[in-house]
């Protein structure tokens, strides 16, 4: 089944006096599959919390629809599927970590014993157990942003939305979230989540989607995305003094130096593979090929770039 | 339970928490009680009226510092959910928008029952103290000062939905005194506007306006009679029929602050 389905989805902010409008999202599509981990990645101001806030129903959008496993969001039907994790939560501060907990067990029904038993080993999951019975306004960032997760999959919802669940989190704690995030994916949930850490969103993801200025820019596995085209080739090859020259005719004049070697690039495999022959016909050695695959963070530069164009015309 | 039941009260609970941890609570529940010992200082100035100044100031004391805290925690209910965030936290979680308000509501009417309850004991002990007699008429009056709290929060709550703290303040403090002087405009446009526009809108104006009157029971005019809380005029009868008025009004209130929060944008 789908988890989430996006379809033509817009909206526009009217703000001020002067009614001034700023265009969010400009009619995305997309669905995530039951069970898989989808990265929703895009710069500062690309729409992701905007679509994230109308999925949790905390937003209206101005067209085009969105469901969660099938039921219009922000119904209590489709909420009662997600457990979700805002961007810098903000909790009552008054309240203990156990005492949230208790209020979001009840929001979703759970009965009182099981309810006490899920929160003991959540508390014990996120590693606050030195600090459960003590008020939030006493937490660190990273405290809060565990407690964030905490109360996000204590429902145990077919479906988890974390709004930069990193953010904030020293080396340690990234680690531990994206271990969390490995051990629900194992559970064979469907997490849905938001980053610019493209680290992250390689080391987790299925499928990423790239927003950029109110549009899908890109979607797809990541695999598709990242091994779609090798951009160039580098060889590295050590020859005769005299067969240098014809070398680097054959290589189309493109060679440097280095410590390594001589180091010729082609712009694909089969250039490469006719050079190689022509290193070892000539006596030369080769020391290494390189493969340049475009990186995520290459390919997320460039949509984000699109974008920027794209708004301002 | 009914889970909407329980939806609404966990949210309840959690602000009835929230609102009793809060130190600006105390320090007004502070100033209800130094006027209450302020009333025995004058109580001792008088002549053999202690009783009836204590009951008097400590009354007055328990209904006015009410309306302030009721005007705090009204008017700060929606704001500070909006400018703290944690209204990003909660409302995703599965529970209806209207569920949210009528829980927030609920909390807040559970933290005024255990402040004036609280406050009514000190003032009771204090009259004992003092020789005075325990009397179903006091409980009566300090009934119907929580129910005149309990309508102002909601209309506190109205206004905060669509204004800054400050004006929802203002305008829910302004309907409460316009709501004291009902009697006031009643024989405003009776008399002096009898028969003009003026008349016609001050009408139109009582109509509307939550009669907080009928709440404030010393020396009031009731039914022909000069009704004070040191005689039994005030009836049981007399407290069900305002508490029905007084919650009927804060339920229409409370139903329109959860229309106006049902298709809002929480940016």
């Amino acid at each position: 089944m789908t988890a989430i389905t996006v379809q033509n989805l817009s909206k526009t902010f009217v703000r001020g006096f002067l009614r001034r409008r700023t265009v969010a999202l400009r009619g995305i599509d997309f669905a995530v599959e039951e069970g898989e981990v989808f990265g929703f990645l895009g710069p500062n101001g690309a729409g992701k919390t905007t679509t994230i806030k109308i999925l949790m129903g905390l937003l209206f959008p101005n067209g085009g629809t969105a469901r969660i496993f099938g039921r219009p969001v922000g119904s209590r039907c489709a909420k009662a599927k997600v457990g979700y994790l805002p961007e810098r939560p903000y909790f009552y501060e008054y309240l203990t970590a156990r005492e949230l907990l208790d209020l979001v067990g009840r929001l979703y029904g759970i009965e009182a014993g099981e309810r006490r038993r899920r929160i003991d080993a959540m508390i014990e999951r996120v590693g606050l157990s030195h600090a459960a019975d003590r008020a939030l306004r006493g937490y660190s960032k990273g405290m809060l942003q565990r407690v964030g997760l905490a109360q996000a999959l204590l429902p145990d919802t077919p479906l988890v939305v974390l709004d930069e669940p990193a953010s904030g989190l020293d080396p340690i704690g990234r680690k531990d979230v994206r271990d969390l995030i490995l051990a629900e994916k194992a559970r064979g949930k469907t997490i849905f989540f938001s980053t610019h850490i493209l680290a992250d969103a390689t080391t987790l993801c299925d499928r990423v989607a790239i927003l950029a200025g109110g549009r899908i820019r890109g979607i797809g596995a990541l695999d598709e995305l990242l091994s779609a085209k090798i951009d160039r080739v580098d060889v590295v090859f050590r020859a005769p003094e005299p067969a240098i020259e014809a070398l680097r005719d054959a290589a189309g004049g493109a060679v440097r130096t280095t410590a390594e070697g001589s180091v010729a690039s082609f712009d694909d495999e089969a250039q490469a593979a006719s050079f190689l022959r022509a290193v070892l016909d000539a006596g030369g050695t080769v020391r290494e090929v390189v493969p340049h695959r475009r990186t995520l963070e290459e390919i997320f530069v460039e949509k984000a770039a699109a974008g920027r164009e794209a708004s301002s015309s | 339970m009914m889970p909407v039941l329980r939806r609404v009260l966990a949210v309840a609970a959690t602000t009835f928490r929230e609102a009793i941890r809060n130190r600006v609570l105390y320090v007004l529940v502070a100033f209800a009680l130094a006027l209450m010992a302020f009333s025995w200082v004058l109580g001792e100035l008088s002549l053999h009226e202690e009783v009836r100044v204590i009951t008097d100031l400590g009354l007055a004391g328990i209904s006015l510092f009410g309306v302030v805290i009721a005007l705090f925690l009204g008017v700060n209910l929606l704001r500070k959910e909006l400018d703290e965030k944690t209204v990003y936290f909660l409302v995703p979680k599965p529970l209806e928008r209207w569920e949210f308000i009528v829980g927030k509501y609920l909390g807040l009417v559970a933290t005024l029952t255990v402040l004036v309850v609280a406050m009514s004991a000190i003032l009771e002990a204090l009259i004992l103290a003092r020789g005075g007699m325990f009397t179903w008429v006091l409980i009566r009056a300090e009934v119907l000062v929580l129910l005149e709290l309990v309508t102002l929060t909601a209309v506190s709550l109205f206004f905060s939905g669509f204004s800054s703290p400050y004006l929802s303040a203002m305008f829910a403090g302004g309907l409460w005194v316009a709501g004291r002087s009902v009697p006031e405009l009643e024989a405003l446009a009776a008399g002096k506007l009898a028969g003009t526009p003026a008349g016609h809108l001050v009408e139109a104006v009582v109509a509307v306006l939550p009669d907080f009157h009928l709440f404030y029971i010393s020396g009031a005019n009731l039914g022909g009679g000069v009704v004070t809380v040191h005689e039994a005029f005030v009836s049981w009868g007399y407290v069900a029929e305002t508490a029905v008025y007084g919650l009927s009004y804060a339920a229409v209130a409370v139903a329109l602050a959860a229309a106006l929060f049902s298709r809002r944008d929480l940016t």
